[in-house]
């Protein structure tokens, strides 16, 4: 019905526009929420195919806002809410109380499988039947209409057609003729629904191999007992991690608040680590930041990246100084990941050389636990008294004034002072690295390669030592401030 | 009337003032200088060594470089040469990393350069920090010298700020860690640090007939030197030079000047 023609029936009609980007972030943020669940949280794949105007599987319900879905893999989680079959209807109730809590309409059901637990939550009638028995999906979707089966809309009405309106017709048919009548897809989903076939959940985030949990009978706020909770949370994951003999390389704490939002923070580690102390102060530096809001229910530690573990001990004695460089045991590496923590791990760097002869390109910035062989650099070495001590990284353009044009020059400008040049040493010809094309249209202003550049050492009349280069023709050449000499 | 004698303006006996001060001078080594065990490395430049305590750069202290202004009194147009000082106390400690603090340029950036800097030490030990405020570059700094494998902590930045000084030099004292400030301009006199130096670029040597550069010749100027040997000069100050082929950096020797090397200067402010 067009929106005209509904304003003409009821002419008071409330309209408001659609928002398919809030309901996607609603989704999403309920999607995270679950994580208190399982960490195997998807949102329902149809949903989004519906949303999205050029899906070319259209499934006759489900889609965000109005009834989107979410999928959990749950096997192996009930435990937490109490034995067997009784923890997974306590979780279920559970989900359904807290959403409800929120003022989400929901329904929840639970089977075997990803199909039948997707039917039963929209078609199923009664209560009762939203939780479907360990291998009970047969004679649970029987009675269900066809629509549960997450088909298009076309092979639905053709079903209908044809007098099937409910799962369990389907059962007595032949599979040839029903295949080659519908295509492979009814059956297909038929032995999804029904465990015949493996249907995957991808998660949204990756679930992590080790996870602790704690969860509070009254909601925490305080910045201590985050941090108190904190330090169990890494004491119980570094446990698993001994047992598993390995270290963490990430770690992740997820604060759930009690208005459903969550609150995540994060740390890394340059080298598999499990010391309690060390991971605790790495989170000291997080901690400040998070917000508790109105109060913390659940705090969840996983560890997404974790690695063999390679240190010896996990406690070693303390041994003086160490007499030579040795990065294990000298305490670097744990300084690196707290200052890492703090400034961001991009702000903590070694320097690496790269193969090139193109000045800028001969520095990179590598990761911290990136091993830089000691006299890496040697190679290097032959060079340094031509090349200056700091490199502008965006070579600054100046006016230059030489006798001849092709002349070195005898004064440039540069932050609005004349610098009279008295010494100059050069040129070294510099030519660009020809087998990287050049960007068209663009001039040497950023970070651009001229294809040739003339490098000049100057001195000016304060005995101050630049590093200059004219990039290139003589004629429409132009100058640029790439260095200061020691 | 009393007639005013030449004695009324000698200055005055070693009388109790000057034991007073001397006590102090004692506390303050001891506070200081013993608590570290007086460990010191030289800087390889005999001249300069001779003015240090314990014949050398401090390690459990607080060293501050700044690019001095030019000889026509502008401010420093870059601090190549204080970089390169630095570089070459940096290079003295020749075993473990140094933590590098910076606080990155508004504008373009300019970072050390390895290639030049590898003259001094093998570029591969640098762990190299960026902090965008100061309380950060601060803290970092602390934190390096806190850690036992850290060979020196460097720190780059504008800021002076006379608590987290103390606070660098205390964390050094403890540690028997080096720290370093490197400033591209100087900062107000009022510094706990050990000592002060002052680089500034030289000409290079005139050789008639040869319009070439020569070898990097920086001014140094030990501004402040804490517990050191007393100098016949207010400010000591020395022209040396850096030869990138030897790697090794000298006082120039200055016959035609008539001194042994030490060149006097005026006393500037502060």
């Amino acid at each position: 019905m067009r929106l005209a023609d509904a304003n003409t029936l009821i002419p008071r009609l409330v309209t408001t526009p659609t928002e398919p980007d809030a309901d996607r972030a609603l989704v999403e943020q309920i999607a995270s929420w679950c994580d208190r669940y399982t960490p195997w949280v998807a949102i329902d794949p149809l949903g989004a195919a519906l949303a999205d105007p050029d899906a070319k599987m259209i499934c006759s319900a489900g889609g965000y806002g109005g009834d989107a879905g979410l999928l959990l893999d749950v096997t192996g989680c009930g435990h937490l809410y109490g034995q067997g079959e009784a923890g997974e209807h306590a979780l279920m109730a559970d989900l359904v109380q807290r959403l409800s809590r929120h003022d989400f309409t929901c329904r929840a059901a639970m089977a075997d499988t990803a199909g039948a637990a997707w039917a039963l939550a929209r078609y199923g009638e009664k209560q009762a039947d939203l939780f479907c028995p360990h291998n009970g999906q047969r004679d649970a979707l029987a009675p269900l209409p066809v629509d549960g089966l997450r088909l298009d809309p076309s092979t639905l009405e053709r079903f209908l057609k044809l007098g099937l309106r409910r799962i369990g017709d389907l059962y007595s048919i032949p599979r040839a003729p029903l295949s080659r009548r519908f295509g492979d897809l009814p059956l297909s989903r038929l032995d999804q629904a029904l465990g015949r076939l493996a249907e995957p959940i991808e998660p949204r985030r990756p679930p992590p191999l080790f996870r602790s949990r704690i969860s509070f009978a009254e909601p925490i706020g305080r910045g201590e007992d985050i941090a108190a909770a904190t330090d169990r949370l890494i004491l119980a994951l570094c446990r698993q991690f001994e047992q598993a003999s390995v270290g963490a390389r990430k770690l992740e704490l997820a604060l759930y608040r009690v208005d459903g939002s969550v609150d995540r923070t994060a740390i890394g580690t340059s080298r598999p680590n499990r010391d309690t102390p060390k991971l605790l102060k790495l989170f000291e530096e997080k901690l400040g930041t998070l917000d508790p809001g109105f109060g913390v229910e659940l705090m969840i530690l996983s560890a997404p990246e974790v690695e063999e573990w390679t240190g010896a001990q996990d406690s070693l004695p303390e041994t003086g100084t160490p007499t030579k460089f040795s990065w294990h045991e000298d305490g670097t590496i744990d300084l690196a990941d707290r200052l890492a923590s703090r400034l961001g791990a991009e702000n903590v760097v070694r320097l690496a050389p790269h193969d090139s002869h193109l000045p800028h390109r001969v520095q990179v910035a590598v990761p911290f636990a990136t091993a830089v062989p000691e006299g890496a650099w040697a190679r290097l070495a032959s060079m340094k008294g031509a090349r200056p001590t700091r490199l502008l990284q965006r070579p600054e353009e100046i006016t230059v004034t030489a006798a001849i044009p092709d002349d070195p020059p005898r004064q440039f400008q540069w932050h609005r002072h004349t610098h009279k040049v008295v010494r100059v040493e050069g040129p070294e010809r510099i030519a660009d690295e020809w087998w990287h094309p050049r960007p068209a249209g663009k001039t040497a202003a950023a970070n651009i390669v001229p294809p040739v550049r003339d490098y000049y050492r100057v001195e000016d009349n304060d005995g101050a030592r630049f590093w200059l280069f004219r990039d290139g023709m003589v004629n429409t050449a132009k100058w640029y401030l790439h260095g200061f000499c020691a | 009337m009393p007639a005013i004698s030449p004695k009324d303006f000698a200055p005055p006996p070693a009388g109790p003032s000057a034991a007073l001060r001397e006590q102090v001078r004692r506390l303050e080594r001891a506070h200081s200088v013993q608590r570290a065990g007086r460990s010191a490395i030289p800087l390889g430049i005999p001249e300069i060594d001779a003015l240090l305590p314990e014949g050398g750069l401090l390690t459990g202290a607080l060293h501050e470089i700044e690019a001095g202004p030019t000889p026509s009194g502008r401010v420093a147009p870059h601090d190549g040469p204080a970089l390169g000082f630095a570089a070459h106390m940096l290079g003295r400690f020749e075993h473990g990393t140094i933590l590098w603090c910076r606080q990155p340029a508004i504008g373009g950036d300019v970072l050390p350069y390895a290639p030049a800097l590898s003259a001094w030490f093998d570029p591969a030990r640098i762990v190299m920090v960026t902090a965008r405020r100061e309380e950060d570059l601060f803290w970092a700094m602390e934190e390096g010298l806190r850690t036992p494998g850290i060979a020196a902590v460097l720190g780059e930045t504008r800021a002076s700020d006379l608590t987290a000084g103390r606070r660098l030099s205390l964390a050094a004292e403890k540690s028997s860690i080096p720290a370093m400030l490197l400033r591209a301009q100087p900062a107000p006199p009022q510094s706990i640090c050990t000592t002060r130096w002052r680089v500034t670029s030289a000409p290079s040597p005139e050789v008639p007939g040869i319009e070439m550069l020569g070898a990097a010749r920086w001014q140094v100027e030990l501004r402040r030197n804490r517990f050191g040997a007393p100098s016949v000069d207010e400010m000591p100050a020395w022209l040396l030079e850096w030869n990138d082929e030897t790697n090794h950096l000298a006082v120039v020797p200055q016959a035609r000047d008539g001194s042994s090397g030490t060149v006097r200067r005026e006393r500037l402010a502060g």
